[in-house]
């Protein structure tokens, strides 16, 4: 999935972090409380308000979730299998479908948020909702994994290729398995010890100083919205 | 912005929180002033170096697991492909003991959430969080926690090396059944079918390949290339 963060002036973008992420909880504990045809229906006018609002067109995200589709088509179809004619049972089929097909709008809520928020508002925001050290830990390790990620991935990728070049292709299973991880592992324990003495020689603080998070007018479309689909969600 | 403040404390290590600075300045772009340069040292408090070093390793942990997502070997067994993000569970669980494996992984799902594209194929945000593969994902930290358990024996952490191959195997099948049985748990639940389909459509086809995992892990953690501390 290349859904990641892209810059841009949409109303979704200039939404403080804090709003959407709530927006999106709200969503979810409606989708699950209204698995209903016509609750759905609902939801999904929603979805492609949603993502309309974000310019992601809604074609493209649900390429860029075809995996996950796929995840969630096989459970449904299983249950939905008959053995003998003729093959499918649809009374069986009907649950299943509508809980999967609630799971695909939620996910693809979440890519809008995804696509319109810059990882340092996240964190901002965890800052926010995690009070104390706990929370500055949790922040600091997100900002970590972000920067470590596509490292981390070249060092695996490097390994693989150079065990292809020496024929390690060939090896068991087991043993390719161990070759890659053995690799990865110890250039990420080494890239975590360097990079924990980098950060102590920086004075890595428990109060470092984040963005200012401000709710400014444009989040009360999207607060309403939240607390209408949790009055909905509890009706 | 930078000019209008005095340079005089420019070691913007941060030591009071920005709506304080904030009001103390007077021009439109505070906030901005407030990000930039700082003059209070004083109330820095830093943090040490052990829980710098955990940290650290627990982050580039919770992003090789991410990494390892991408990793796909062809299966002997059955058409899915073996991803390697359950034996990112089992090492951090091994190498990193109960409460920084399973911090690791409480990471990688808080990393995933707000965006870091570390889930299976890529994905990230909330919904997958809730969605299909839910069970499997919130079970990583108690997985990772409980084999770090059961390996160290307890919260002391020891020498992954010398634990026997018995209790090494021991604790990564228990972790495959946390994974596995909350896995399939959470496809009932949140796919709304029986524990059968659940457990066909989640589990048969991936529980085989977890054995190589398994085998892969206890020479991982005998290997003498990195000497794990």
């Amino acid at each position: 999935m290349s859904l990641a963060y892209e810059p841009g002036t949409t109303f979704v973008h200039r939404l403080d972090p804090r709003s959407k992420l709530a927006a999106q909880i709200a969503f979810a504990v409606t989708a699950f409380a209204h698995t209903t045809p016509r609750g759905l229906a609902v939801l999904t006018g929603l979805t492609l308000a949603v993502l309309r609002a974000a310019r992601l067109p809604a074609g493209r995200a649900l390429w860029e979730i075809r995996f996950l589709v796929v995840l969630v088509a096989v459970p449904a179809a299983i249950e939905g299998l008959v053995l003998g004619p003729p093959w499918v049972s649809i009374a069986d089929l009907r649950g299943p479908a509508l809980a999967s097909y609630r799971v695909v709008l939620i996910v693809l809520v979440s890519a809008a948020y995804v696509r319109t928020t810059p990882i340092r508002d996240s964190e901002a925001a965890i800052r926010w909702m995690v009070p104390g050290k706990p929370g500055r830990l949790a922040s600091v390790g997100v900002a970590l994994v972000v920067r470590f990620l596509p490292v981390l991935r070249a060092d695996l990728a490097a390994i693989r290729r150079a065990m292809a070049a020496r024929l390690g292709t060939e090896r068991p299973l087991v043993d390719r398995i161990r070759i890659v991880a053995v690799g990865g592992l110890s250039r990420a324990f080494g890239r975590a010890d360097r990079l924990a003495l980098a950060m102590n020689a920086r004075c890595f603080s428990w109060n470092p100083t984040l963005p200012v998070l401000r709710f400014s007018r444009v989040d009360i479309p999207a607060f309403c919205l939240a607390a209408g689909l949790l009055v909905w969600a509890a009706l | 912005m930078r000019p209008a403040t005095p340079a005089s404390g420019t070691s913007g290590t941060g030591g009071t929180s920005g709506p304080e600075r904030a009001e103390g300045s007077t021009g439109p772009r505070e906030s901005t002033e407030a990000i930039a340069v700082s003059t209070e040292t004083s109330g820095v408090d830093l943090v040490g170096d052990e829980v710098a070093r955990n940290l650290a390793r627990a982050a580039l942990f919770a992003a090789l697991t991410g990494a390892f997502a991408y990793v796909s070997f062809p299966n002997p067994l059955s058409p899915a492909p073996i991803t390697l993000q359950v034996l990112g569970v089992f090492l951090a669980g091994i190498l990193l003991g109960p409460a920084w494996g399973g911090a690791s992984m409480a990471l990688y799902l808080l990393a995933g959430a707000v965006g870091v594209p570390v889930f299976a194929g890529g994905a990230a945000g909330i919904g997958v969080l809730v969605g299909t593969t839910a069970g499997y994902l919130w079970s990583y930290p108690i997985a990772a926690a409980l084999i770090g358990a059961l390996v160290h024996g307890g919260s002391e952490l020891r020498d992954p090396g010398e634990a026997g191959s018995i209790r090494l195997v021991g604790a990564m099948v228990a972790g495959v059944a946390v994974i596995y049985g909350l896995g399939v748990l959470g496809i009932a639940l949140v796919n709304d079918v029986g524990l059968v389909a659940a457990f066909l459509a989640g589990a048969a086809a991936f529980v085989p390949a977890e054995a190589f995992k398994i085998a892969a892990a206890v020479g991982i953690v005998r290997s003498d290339r990195f000497a794990a501390s």
